[in-house]
């Protein structure tokens, strides 16, 4: 029997649990031509804030083991231009489309929803409280539990839409974080953001990243990130969508089987395009070899 | 916009040309997009984790879909790193994971410019592609090289009358492609428009950024092939940004990785 692979986030149905996480498929038309993106059952943008962001000085990555560092700094065109160029192609996806959101001021986060709820065609958005790249980019309240539900809950005011607050690994007790999110209305939380990193070039004696440090994502940081789902998981009754250094199916498993509801592929959409379809193929065979019929029934395996 | 496609990538030939460089030659089936000069492909060099990244490498030469044969494409690269060495380790009959071809290419001479183009080092790559794209069409470009030392000259056939610079004056000329240019080629571009050059410009970023001042000074077109790590190649991540004149960033991945001069600040790339 073909496994159900639908999962629901809020009032929200996602015909799998497979996402495409932000930051790494730009507004979804970059990969036009190698992706077949409506296979996918969500599309995270690139964060969008008020205004235009140039981003940060080159150069922005660089690879670590089984890593990347990058410091790109929220580059992007500001909410004027994301609803004017980027988002009449957005409408027409017939996966779910989240807008990530970014700012540096909770006037900021409230001013980017309120114009695309009044533009419409989003199915939710992806709060970003957790990028290390810049100095206000919301990772000081991704940090402070009061902060991120005071945040939740003026969000939640203005939109009926599903909210995901994208947490950051960079705390010390992700549960009361996500906890935080849940008491200020979120409909899940998704972790994790980068882990902050630096790389040194012994022979110029300075980092490599003109900004010093930058996010660290990829493999290299995916047992951080299922520890974190797990907790997280355990925290909160919200959906905990689960996210770092996803390549394989295997890796979206371990993410699921630690109490995720969904996953997405970021950086292993750099290494192979076509990775966060063949993770959901593998989900799926999995699924279909073991006779799990729902997503819910993986979690439920989990011998611990 | 060309149609870019990922392939698997059988390699024919992965052959020492000096201690440190190496021609690849790829060959696929299916449907294949002719590449421009100028443009790359994207090689996913080991199917684990480290290294991680896809390499970008510009095209050296391509050869279309000949009566029954799958169509070839070469790179000429450097073993720099952990991934390039990888690369050079495999033999003929491996198969890569490849996407291309990407990014913006070199533009055609105008009607009334002479191109000539400067390569540094492993920047000879894409020139040598460019070099026999513009034989094809009837002209006759000068190819001017630029290396440290004679020996690291490399075993691969150059266009008709190149110039070879070495900074060591090993062999040729001695100094870099820009002295040489700047020598030989004292013309400004005449008040009033008429004939002028155009340079086609690869390698270090001190040479793109001392071309791009030539250029300036004697009022000729140049287009010089930009390198920046990248992440995506497909202009997705913003990864490979490059300063742009007057503010702002490019990607070198998909606004470029050829930009005509005036676009880049190119000191700001040193």
């Amino acid at each position: 029997m073909k496994p159900d692979l639908r999962v629901r986030i809020g009032g929200l149905e996602l015909a799998n649990p497979v996402g495409l996480a932000s930051g790494t498929f730009g507004y979804g038309s970059e990969y036009e031509d190698l992706v077949d993106v409506d296979r996918i059952g969500a599309l995270y943008t690139k964060a969008v804030t008020i205004s235009p962001r140039p981003g940060n000085r080159p150069p922005r990555i660089v690879e670590t083991p089984s890593g990347m560092l990058n410091s790109i700094g929220l580059a992007n065109p500001g909410i004027e231009a994301f609803i004017a160029e980027k988002l009449p192609a957005l409408r027409a996806r017939r996966c779910a489309v989240f807008v990530n959101v970014a700012g540096s001021t909770e006037e900021e986060y409230l001013e980017v929803v309120e114009r695309i709820e009044s533009a419409g065609g989003v199915d939710g958005y992806e709060i970003n409280v957790s990028c290390p790249n810049v100095r206000h980019g919301g990772l000081a309240f991704g940090t402070d539990p009061a902060q991120i539900e005071r945040l939740t809950r003026a969000l939640r005011d203005r939109t009926r839409r599903p909210l995901i607050v994208k947490l950051t690994p960079n705390v010390t007790d992700i549960g009361s974080i996500a906890k935080a999110a849940e008491a200020g209305g979120a409909d899940a939380v998704s972790c994790i953001n980068t882990l902050v990193g630096m790389v040194i070039d012994p022979s110029k004696a300075r980092p490599v990243l003109a900004m010093g440090s930058g996010g660290l994502s990829g493999p290299a940081i995916r047992p951080v990130g299922v520890a974190c789902c797990y907790k997280a998981a355990r925290a909160v009754r919200i959906p905990v969508i689960g996210l770092g250094g996803i390549v394989r199916a295997e890796d979206a498993l371990q993410y699921l089987l630690a109490g995720a509801k969904a996953v997405q592929v970021g950086t292993g959409t750099f290494v192979d395009p076509r990775c966060a379809i063949s993770v959901l193929e593998g989900i799926a065979a999995w699924m279909e070899a073991r006779g799990l019929a729902r997503i819910d029934d993986i979690a439920a395996l989990l011998r611990d | 916009m060309p149609f870019v496609k990922q392939f698997d990538a059988e390699i024919i030939e992965n052959r020492p040309v000096t201690e440190s460089w190496r021609e690849l030659v790829l060959s696929w089936d299916g449907l294949a997009e002719t590449p421009a000069p100028g443009q790359f492909l994207t090689l996913r060099v080991s199917p684990y984790s480290d290294p991680l990244l896809r390499r970008p490498f510009a095209f050296s030469g391509f050869v279309g879909r000949a009566a029954g044969e799958a169509p070839r494409a070469s790179v000429i690269y450097q073993i720099r790193g952990g991934a390039t060495r990888l690369l050079s380790e495999l033999a003929p009959g491996a198969r890569l994971d490849a996407i291309g071809p990407l990014g913006r290419g070199f533009p055609q001479p105008g009607a009334e410019e002479t191109p000539i183009l400067a390569g540094g080092g492993i920047g000879l790559g894409p020139l040598l592609f460019l070099a026999s794209a513009l034989a094809e069409i009837g002209e006759a470009p000068l190819l001017v090289l630029g290396l440290r030392s004679l020996s690291l000259l490399p075993r691969i056939e150059l266009p008709e009358g190149a110039v070879l610079c070495t900074d060591d004056g090993s062999s040729g000329f001695r100094g870099t492609p820009v002295d040489w240019i700047s020598r030989e080629r004292p013309e400004s571009r005449p008040s009033g428009g008429g004939a002028a050059v155009r340079i086609y410009g690869c390698g270090p970023a001190p040479m793109l950024a001392a071309l791009s001042g030539l250029a300036g000074d004697r009022g000729w077109a140049a287009s010089l092939s930009a390198e920046q790590w990248m992440a995506c190649g497909v202009g997705a991540c913003m990864g490979c940004a490059l300063p742009r004149s007057g503010g702002g960033f490019l990607r070198a991945c998909a606004d470029g990785p050829v930009f005509d001069a005036g676009e880049i600040d190119w000191k700001a790339c040193l």
